[in-house]
């Protein structure tokens, strides 16, 4: 019994981690169902060598988290617009967007203070370049994978783009592949009808 | 629920039989999605009633792998997945050269 590989004991962490997003009520049965599947995966004979199942197993346990961001939103969004109770206490706009402030301000500072310290004329441009660059397409990929679907494109073809052209793709996949959220908008920002 | 590509890729996996029930993994693999996908999916179908889940009895023996939770169809979701599905392969513009329609009204 003790013979339980660390990847799992990982993984499991990680599972019970993501389900504390959901309601109360479903927490402890989704944690067991998704930690037994953990077992078929590192077993999975058809895939070798043995380290790829490890990784198969951290790639399921990302999109636990996945999962358990999308099924809260889906909840949120179910009980307000049945008017009932929601069951994760939404953030409110005015600490999201201090959040968000806060997060921008220490990548950004964290290149100034990188680039400022090379002695070459042209380190401030680009470390205020890196330090626009960076979170917009970070803000980019999050709301790709966020969505639930997105226009024209898959996601994958959409996440290159924001990536390799960083602020013209970004801008094209918020202007052409974002589907309007009517359902889909973060916890709490929808007023209840 | 509109049917999109992943969903319509479960719910082959599902309809092959009816009658088989599918743990999480097993799904993943044969429909060969993420989990981040097929999870929030399910929940979905389970709400919609379309699915439903149970769990495998507890295995006696000491240090066998926990249980699983089993998905399937419900008798509605048979049928609304009949349907779909019949509707996607009628409506299909794309056909790849070589490959034989599904015939319709056969008995699946």
């Amino acid at each position: 019994m003790s013979q339980v590989p660390r990847v799992q004991r990982i993984a499991e962490l990680v599972i019970r981690g993501s389900c504390r997003r959901l309601p109360e009520d479903q927490r402890a049965e989704r944690g067991r169902e998704w930690s037994a599947e953990l077992p078929a995966i590192l077993s999975d004979t058809s895939v070798r060598p043995a380290f790829r199942r490890g990784l198969r197993a951290l790639g399921y346990t990302a999109g636990i988290a996945v999962s358990t961001g999308r099924l809260r939103r889906a909840a949120a969004g179910a009980g307000n617009r049945s008017g009932g109770a929601v069951h994760a206490r939404p953030a409110s706009a005015a600490f999201r967007a201090a959040r968000g402030l806060a997060i921008w301000l220490a990548i950004a500072g964290a290149f100034v203070g990188v680039l400022s310290a090379i002695p070459h004329p042209g380190a401030w441009p680009i470390a205020i370049g890196l330090a626009l660059a960076v979170p917009f397409a970070a803000y980019c990929l999050a709301d790709i994978a966020r969505a639930e679907s997105v226009r024209g494109l898959p996601k994958w073809a959409w996440a290159i783009i924001c990536v390799i052209q960083v602020p013209g793709g970004g801008i094209a996949y918020l202007t052409f592949g974002r589907v309007g959220r009517a359902d889909a908008r973060p916890p709490g920002s929808v007023p209840r009808r | 629920m509109k049917l999109t590509a992943p969903l319509e890729r479960v719910l082959r996996v599902l309809i092959a039989d009816p009658a088989a029930p599918h743990y999480g993994y097993d799904l993943m693999k044969a429909a060969k999605l993420p989990s981040g996908t097929l999870y929030p999916m399910l929940a979905r179908l389970e709400q919609e009633g379309l699915a439903e889940s149970e769990w495998e009895a507890q295995r006696p023996e000491p240090g066998g792998r926990p249980p699983r939770k089993y998905y399937r169809l419900t008798a509605e979701g048979v049928r609304v997945t009949r349907l779909e599905l019949a509707r996607a392969d009628a409506g299909e513009r794309r056909v790849l050269p070589g490959t034989p329609r599904p015939a319709h009204g056969s008995a699946r």
